[in-house]
């Protein structure tokens, strides 16, 4: 029989063995293609030169990511495939095959496994990016319409890179079969020596992963300066090893200890489940830990998503607020502009704001650059209730100062301590920091602060006042013509009047939008990934209990025993990444609420609650599928 | 000493393997009354039919005629649900191959039909105490079964077997992977048990030394059982009576 032949046999015959393989592997395709698509697709046409480029960082970044979890995924699978064959391989030496002759037989047998892989994978990869489309139109009506049309080159792309990285894999097994000795194959399957771990070992990685994390944690959400960056990612960093060490040392450590105390573990299925558990917990441990950390960045990639839409919002509210903005020095210009507009527009509300422009030397060591202005308490209260925005803001009095900000999307400096302003000597105590758009546009622009009246009065001699226009028109997508005449208008009064102009279909913010869709794509991607990493992780395990359970069956335990140590040993591989990931994503939630200035828990309870809900139906399908693959129920 | 108490009793069992064409007669109408604190020897050539009939006293087959009567009930006509009941409160396995996990520990192993059927954690510990020390195995009580050896691990085995106090023991070629010491430690044991506990134990082996452990040993051939011998005094005396009932049928006993 040639080679060729007894590795199709061989392959045809495990199929049954491989097909969780293959679908991991298939699955790691899919997610990269999908992602690959999203590049490739029209999502990024919509954006002009300068968000195209700070989209394309983040999301190269993304791929990248990405790239590194194919390849993990494919070393994995590969490893789980080469440790299953050795000793089927150590028989063939037996037989008197070389080891090269059998280094060849898994090489074809693997390509085999990792063309089928390839075939599932970019099938349904096409497939899925037509789902994910349906998906993220439905929950993002501010997302872009990205229009998902398959071509050649995300696919490309997909299928060389994955090819490549399982091309060296399969080397590597090859090599690795060529240099062994039978010795090493035969006892390959032996590996059931050293149950139980070092306690000590364990108790120092406990210890070491609890105060990890919880510096992680403390990090996470400390409040701060320029350093919160630094802070952050440090908290990234040591949150990840934190889970990496609670699920190697900690959850060992205390099942082992469980184990020992007979007392507790003679309770019904205790003694089986929990002595299961720590039999696998040495191999699967790091399984549990990429579950938590990858539902973990789904859990704050969604956040992010909502924050960005809430961000957009507000950012357009801003730029909605007033059409027309125009300013000058002289008083009593209203009618004039207004009568402007109504020949070709209707004013939905005018506001009119005295503010007072400061050089910036009255405020010492700031921005020498920018130009400060002052507002009345009574000014912008009475503006704000004709442009119907809300104020909340009760009396201010002489020692206070409101500063009037723009929006930021994300802010490094998380410190809300009360601020000194100090205006030619005075010093003020800031009070609050409102972004409501007072000032429309102009506000985005330069900075702005808000006094009592009588302040404003006293500090009316130090600078210029200038008077600004405010007007919302009803059809903003007529705008032109009234634009037209504004201008006009404008250049008929140089050096003392200034129009600004607030166009609703600027596309300067468009790219918050792309990353809305990106950061909800992203959420769906990993959830996906880690409940799949899960399933097929357990479904892999119940092949090797197969032979456990059936010696349980064989002394005489009932099914239904049986079924409730599995339940409960299910329910913990489900749950501990879970709960886990959940304290977790309360502090990297909370960090990121605090950056972006966002009320976030909402959405936090949100996506915890769908990967509750995912999760709860991969552990139904694991249950039944784990309970026919070792055998309990035929 | 023996008490009248039937723990099973064996009625005309008859298995029929196979379908109309070929048809293959295992068992062919068997009759046995197995009285408390019995310890039997079923023996056989290969082929005879021993471990057809140990699967259908074990439950794990269903005979095709006859009925098994154990402990009042007929475990032949039993539903499933009850089936599983008699197989955990009523009968002890031991296997050729152990059987232990490798996932416990010794203590854990004996343990765990008790702690499984919902019994306290104090009984579960004490009777792993008390039996292991029975079988000389009370310093392997925390190793895992790959550092014990095979005679531990069918001690062990045994142990589990006997911590639900069963009716009845069915050991299906309990020395069949042990060396000859091993052997002998182990069945040192079923006797002490026997004796001492009034354990019920059904054997089933091809070798005559094991056999003669027991009490009484039945030839089982060609799905009939052709005689029984009882041991006298001495056991010596009786595994000759066996080796000598082997040689004169001249069945390939191996």
């Amino acid at each position: 029989m040639s080679t060729i032949k007894l590795a199709y046999l061989n392959f045809k015959q495990s199929m049954k063995h491989y097909i969780s393989l293959i679908v991991s592997l298939a699955f790691t395709i899919l997610i990269y293609l999908n992602f690959q698509n999203l590049l490739y697709s029209d999502a990024m046409g919509v954006l002009n030169d300068i968000n195209q480029h700070n989209l394309r960082v983040i999301v190269q970044s993304i791929s990248f990511v990405l790239g590194c979890f194919m390849f993990f995924f494919i070393w994995y699978s590969t490893n789980v495939f080469l440790s299953r064959r050795k000793k089927e391989i150590g028989i063939y030496i037996f037989m008197g095959l070389s080891n090269q002759r059998i280094g060849k037989l898994y090489m074809l047998e693997t390509i085999m496994i990792g063309v089928t892989a390839l075939i599932f994978g970019v099938g349904f990869g096409i497939i899925t990016t037509q789902l994910f489309q349906m998906i993220l139109m439905r929950i993002s009506e501010i997302s872009v319409k990205i229009h998902f049309q398959i071509s050649a080159a995300p696919i490309l792309v997909s299928i060389i890179l994955y090819a490549v990285i399982y091309m060296i894999f399969v080397f590597k097994g090859y090599i690795e079969i060529v240099r062994s000795s039978v010795l090493d194959m035969v006892s390959a399957s032996r590996q059931n020596e050293y149950v139980r771990q070092n306690g000590n070992i364990l108790l120092v990685k406990a210890i070491l992963g609890v105060c990890i994390l919880g510096i992680g944690y403390y990090l996470a959400i400390k409040e701060g300066g320029i350093e919160v960056f630094g802070n952050v990612l440090s908290a990234v960093v040591l949150v990840v090893i934190g889970v990496y060490m609670l699920f190697g040392g900690m959850i060992p450590l205390i099942f082992q200890k469980a184990a020992a105390r007979k007392k507790f573990l003679y309770q019904r299925q205790r003694n089986l489940w929990i002595n299961n558990m720590i039999f696998r917990i040495k191999k699967n441990y790091r399984t549990y830990a990429m579950v938590c950390v990858l539902m973990l960045c789904s859990v704050t990639a969604l956040a992010t998503s909502f924050a960005m839409k809430q961000r957009y919002d507000a950012i357009h509210h801003f730029r909605s607020t007033y059409t027309f903005q125009m300013i000058s020095v002289k008083d009593q210009m209203e009618d004039q502009i207004s009568d402007i507009i109504k020949k070709d527009n209707e004013i939905e509300y005018e506001t009119k704001i005295r503010m007072l422009n400061l050089d910036p030397s009255y405020f010492g060591e700031k921005d020498q650059d920018a130009s400060y202005g002052i507002l009345s308490y009574s000014q912008v209260k009475q503006a704000a209730k004709a442009a119907g925005l809300d104020f909340d803001i009760k009396k201010i009095d002489d020692q206070e100062i409101v500063q009037v900000s723009k929006l930021y999307l994300l802010s490094i400096i998380t410190e809300q301590t009360q601020k000194k302003v100090a205006i030619d000597g005075k010093k003020y105590l800031q009070v609050e920091k409102i972004s409501e758009p007072y000032l429309g546009s102009l506000q985005e622009q330069d900075y702005y602060y808000m006094v009592s009246d009588k302040e404003y009065k006293r500090l009316a001699s130090l600078g210029q006042e200038v008077y600004l226009y405010n007007y919302k028109i009803k059809d903003v997508q007529h705008m032109k013509a009234s634009q037209d005449e504004l201008l006009k208008f404008a250049a008929a009064h140089q050096n003392e009047m200034g129009l600004i102009v607030s166009d609703p279909n600027s596309s300067d913010i468009e790219w918050i939008k792309v990353m809305y869709s990106l950061c909800i794509f992203i959420f769906m991607v990993f959830i996906l990934a880690s409940g799949s990493i899960l399933f097929m992780k357990l479904y892999n395990d119940a092949f090797e209990e197969k032979e456990r359970y059936n010696v349980l069956g064989k002394i005489g335990i009932s099914e239904k025993v049986l079924k409730k140590s599995v339940r409960q040993e299910l329910r913990f591989a489900y749950a501990a990444p879970f709960l886990i990931m959940m304290v977790s994503s309360y502090f990297s939630v909370h960090a990121l609420a605090k950056m972006m200035q966002a009320d976030l828990l909402g959405i936090q309870i949100l996506s915890v609650a769908i990967i509750l809900v995912f999760f709860y139906l991969c552990y139904r399908i694991s249950f039944a599928i784990y309970l026919r693959n070792t055998g309990i129920v035929s | 000493m023996t008490t009248n108490k039937v723990i099973v009793e064996i009625k005309n069992l008859t298995k029929i393997y196979g379908s109309r064409g070929f048809k293959t007669m295992v068992l062919k109408g068997i009759d046995l009354k197995i009285f408390e604190n019995d310890f039997i020897a079923i023996m056989g050539p290969s082929g005879s039919g021993k471990t057809t009939l140990l699967n259908i006293l074990s439950t794990i087959d269903k005979p095709t005629q006859g009925s098994v009567i154990l402990d009042g009930s007929d475990i032949t006509k039993a539903k499933n649900k009850e089936l599983s009941k008699i197989r955990r409160d009523k009968i002890g396995f031991i296997f050729q191959d152990y059987n232990l996990l490798d996932t416990m520990t010794l203590q854990d192993n004996i343990a765990l039909p008790l702690s499984l059927n919902g019994a306290g954690a104090q009984t579960c510990i004490a009777k792993t105490k008390e039996l292991a020390e029975m079988f000389g195995l009370k310093e392997h009580l925390n190793k895992y079964p790959y550092q014990l050896s095979g005679g531990q691990k069918q001690r062990g085995a045994a142990c589990r077997a006997l911590i639900t106090d069963p009716e009845i023991i069915f050991a299906d070629e309990p020395t069949g992977a042990l060396d000859s010491k091993a052997s002998r430690d182990l069945l040192d044991c079923l006797s002490l048990v026997n004796e001492q506990h009034h354990t019920t134990i059904l054997m089933v082996t091809h070798d005559a030394f094991s056999a003669s452990y027991a009490k009484d040993a039945y030839i089982l051939n060609d799905g009939t059982m052709k005689c029984q011998l009882s041991r006298g005094r001495s056991r010596k005396e009786f595994y000759d009576r066996i080796v000598d009932m082997q040689a004169s049928m001249g069945s390939d006993f191996s």
